[in-house]
């Protein structure tokens, strides 16, 4: 943004007259790949480019509509899986555009500094003619010039102008470097920022695990139900602790809206000794180990246990972990009793707190209260041939080979057991709760914070700070009587300045008023 | 009071504003047609009434919730339409000659406000645990002050590019060799045309005024809007574990952020300066809409906890 102190552009073909070598082209190539309207494009390019991350699902970010999107345009979507249209932001393209638009931006920074080195070495320049200056002001003072000269010194100094003086005793002024410096400040700064940045992905990590109430968990790479490690992290750098839940609770308002969720977490080192224990919330994360833990989710987890007609058992009770939906609080879980012949699943639907018709919204049969008030697991029975061989998820059954056992789901409350069509029982003996964290390490954050504090150190400045240059003379007009002439340049905030000039132009002459001892009238 | 009552008043509150910046617009409107400074003075009287009924549903609100004021959709407007009022009263308590703009401050505040009441009201309640933060209070003022200041700037840029038209029209052809110095004495010109017989728009602040004036409010903004990006980050930082995750909220604060860095760039090449930077600052209002209530709405992300 500080046009004013760039390197004068395009210099005239120094070899006068020739054709332009190869040696021009590059040159002025470079030049126009440093200038402002280089980086105003790329600039545009970039947020360009970024609509497109917020247009289609983002495997960063939702990697389920990802896959759902896949599912909806299969003719579609390999194509623009090839483009990296749906990681755009780890895109090689993207990528070569943040990098060209850094590279333009460390290319302007150089000549900029060095234009900067000249100007704070050397001393303000001289005014030359200052009647062709567009703001200008000047009093007679009955002052000598070397008084009225030194008063003018004393309150652009006041002014924090630099100064220099001259042949034939002009004073100089400049002001306002600052504006410069932190625009480069600024620049720096976001380098810093994507260099943090770049360096915590690469040396940091993120995951997923849930614990259940009252469990130990081991921080190891099998432990995480997601892990998405930064190129250069090996699970073998994990840190070396293990994550005991002693307990979650949730509670909501009278509305139903979520109140609070809080789990009692405690850290163990691997011989099982306490390291800490706290109280992890949303927004209240634990830090173990330069590894911060946060609360993320929860959800229920039914114990059940299943006996054959005969009263043999065939699934010794179970915890049954289940998915929450978030809006209704019902869980649903799949239960697979293998030992069984034929094979039996159980679709199970967990309400905390089922209610019927009066008592719920009008229109309803039933609703769910989210608190756990009420709680019912619903059992829906199939038979048949579970597939458990083949890879499939823990919370649903493949419905493919089974088909439905009895016409009417089973209604348990804690502790009630039901029989099954083909008389086997299924007990509803406990009930706990999991909660899920989000495990992250990011040994970039420092240096991103530092990036980030310099960016707005350096922004403000940068756009109030006015460089402005303002020069003095005083020449002798008659005898005791002195002509005080000031002229200023100001290179942003030209409305300010004219105001600004008079005002020191008042000062001085203030001053001047003040020294004289026997002043006229 | 209790809880209810103090929510009533808040919601009659805010409609008693956004009546009153209806009216103040219509004021500013007419001292615009028929150049009758008292009807511009009694705009200012109104609008400083809507303000303080304005500022009056904010507190009773957050009194009613205990809590900030700006936890969802529709308390996000209210803000907005406090800080866009307040800041066109501090500028025309700087610079008076630019009240008749007021109608067209106020339109978008009023455009903002009702939006808010009639498609994304919720009536007074608690935050969800993933926003009970102080963060909440820095990062969403922040964002609120950010964006509706950068969106006065680029609502001045408009102004600019329609005056800039007008005048353009009105120039007499001017002479072809000595552009610079032609262009302070055709501006002369135009201002002793528009004193002789001018339309609506000649009563305008000049293009070159409404220039500035948007530059000085988006530089006022930028700033803003990055800090709110920062705070943001921090938040997350220590909600979701990482401070940026291309979330469709941080996209678009991320987008914004460059089309307003791209427009102050802008300002300083030659070329771009004027009417290309000025469509800059439009396509950043446009983003800055878009994240407000397309991402809020429609699209999908951690932050969709704005709407209903």
């Amino acid at each position: 943004m500080a046009v004013e102190l760039r390197p004068p552009p395009a210099r005239p073909d120094r070899r006068g007259g020739g054709r332009p070598g190869l040696g021009d082209t590059l040159r002025q190539a470079w030049r126009e790949y440093r200038s402002m309207r280089t980086a105003l494009v790329l600039l545009v390019v970039l947020a360009a480019a970024s609509i497109l991350g917020s247009l289609f699902p983002q495997e960063g970010v939702s990697p389920q509509r990802v896959d759902q999107y896949f599912l909806d345009h299969p003719a579609l979507a390999p194509v623009m899986d090839r483009l990296g249209l749906f990681d755009v932001f780890g895109s090689a393209w993207y990528m070569a555009i943040y990098l060209a638009l850094l590279g333009a931006l460390v290319a302007c920074l150089v000549p900029r500094s060095r234009a900067l080195y000249r100007v704070l070495r050397s001393r303000p320049p001289r005014g030359g003619d200052l009647a062709r200056y567009r703001t200008r002001a000047a009093f007679d003072t009955p002052a000598s010039p070397d008084q009225a000269m030194a008063v003018a010194r004393r309150t652009l100094r006041r002014s924090r102008y630099r100064l220099a003086v001259h042949d034939g005793g002009e004073l100089a002024g400049e002001k306002g470097y600052l504006r410069e410096v932190s625009s480069m400040l600024f620049h720096v700064a976001l380098l810093v920022l994507l260099v943090g940045l770049a360096f915590g992905k690469a040396y940091g990590y993120r995951g997923q695990a849930a614990i259940v109430e009252g469990e130990t968990w081991a921080n190891a790479r099998v432990g995480y139900d997601s892990f998405s490690p930064g190129r250069f992290f090996g699970p073998e750098r994990l840190a070396p602790f293990q994550l005991r839940l002693d307990d979650f609770t949730n509670s909501f308002y009278a509305n139903n809206t979520p109140r609070a969720f809080v789990s009692h977490l405690t850290a163990l080192d691997l011989n099982g000794h306490e390291l800490q224990s706290q109280r992890v919330a949303p927004n209240r994360p634990m830090t173990v180990d330069g590894v911060r833990v946060f609360q993320s989710d929860y959800g229920y987890v039914p114990v059940v246990s299943v006996r054959d007609a005969k009263g043999k058992e065939l699934l010794a009770p179970q915890e049954v972990l289940t998915l929450r939906d978030p809006a209704s609080e019902v869980s649903n879980g799949a239960v697979k009793v293998t030992r069984a012949t034929p094979q039996v699943g159980l679709q199970v639907v967990m309400f905390t707190g089922l209610r019927t018709a009066p008592d719920c919204p009008s229109g309803l049969d039933f609703c769910n209260d989210p608190r756990l008030s009420r709680p019912v697991l619903v059992v829906l029975a199939y038979q048949g041939d579970l597939q458990a061989d083949r890879a499939q998820s823990v919370f649903t059954l493949d419905h493919a080979r089974l088909r439905p056992l009895g016409d009417r789901p089973l209604l348990l409350g804690p502790g009630q057991s039901g029989k099954l069509a083909n008389g086997m029982v299924v007990s509803f003996t406990g009930l706990k709760q999991y909660s899920v964290f989000t495990l992250a390490r990011d040994p970039g954050v420092p240096v991103v914070a530092v990036g980030a504090a310099l960016l707005l150190c350096g922004l403000v400045p940068s756009l109030y700070v006015t460089r402005r240059r303002v020069w003095v003379r005083a020449t002798p007009t008659g005898p005791g009587t002195t002509r005080v002439e000031l002229a200023g340049l100001a290179l942003q905030g030209k409305a300010a300045f004219e105001d600004e000039l008079a005002r020191l132009a008042q000062q001085v002459e203030r001053g001047t008023l003040g020294i004289v001892p026997d002043r006229p009238g | 009071m209790s809880p209810a009552s103090l929510a009533t008043a808040s919601d009659t509150l805010a409609w008693l504003a956004v009546v009153s910046y209806v009216v103040a617009g219509a004021l500013f409107g007419l001292e615009f047609a028929y150049r009758l400074r008292w009807l511009g003075v009694a705009g200012l009287a109104v609008t400083v009434a809507g303000l303080a009924a304005n500022v009056g549903a904010a507190v009773t609100r957050g009194l009613a919730v205990h809590r900030v004021p700006w936890g969802n959709m529709y308390e996000f407007s209210i803000i907005v339409g406090i800080i866009t009022v307040t800041g066109f009263l501090v500028w025309v308590s700087r610079r008076p000659e630019i009240r008749p703009l007021g109608v067209f401050v106020l339109l978008p505040a009023v455009l903002a406000m009702a939006l808010g009441g009639l498609v994304f009201r919720v009536p007074a309640g608690p935050l969800v645990p993933a926003l009970n933060s102080r963060w909440i209070v820095i990062h969403v003022a922040a964002a609120i002050t950010g964006s509706s200041v950068l969106c006065l700037a680029a609502v001045f840029s408009i102004l600019y590019l329609v005056k800039d038209r007008v005048e353009r029209r009105q120039r007499p052809p001017a002479p072809p060799l000595v552009a610079g110095a032609a262009r302070t004495a055709d501006r002369v010109e135009v201002d002793q045309a528009v004193a002789r017989h001018g339309g609506v728009w000649d009563r305008m602040p000049s293009a070159d005024t409404l220039d500035h004036l948007a530059y000085r409010t988006a530089a006022f903004g930028f700033p803003i809007w990055t800090f709110a990006i920062i705070a943001g980050a921090i938040w997350a930082q220590s909600a979701w574990g990482r401070y940026w995750g291309w979330d469709p909220k941080e996209t678009w604060s991320f987008i914004s952020w460059t089309v307003f860095a791209a427009y102050l760039h802008a300002r300083a090449t030659a070329g771009w300066r004027g009417r290309r930077a000025a469509w800059l600052a439009i396509v950043g209002l446009a983003t800055l809409l878009f994240n407000f209530y397309a991402v809020n709405t429609v699209i999908v992300g951690l932050h969709s906890y704005g709407g209903r």
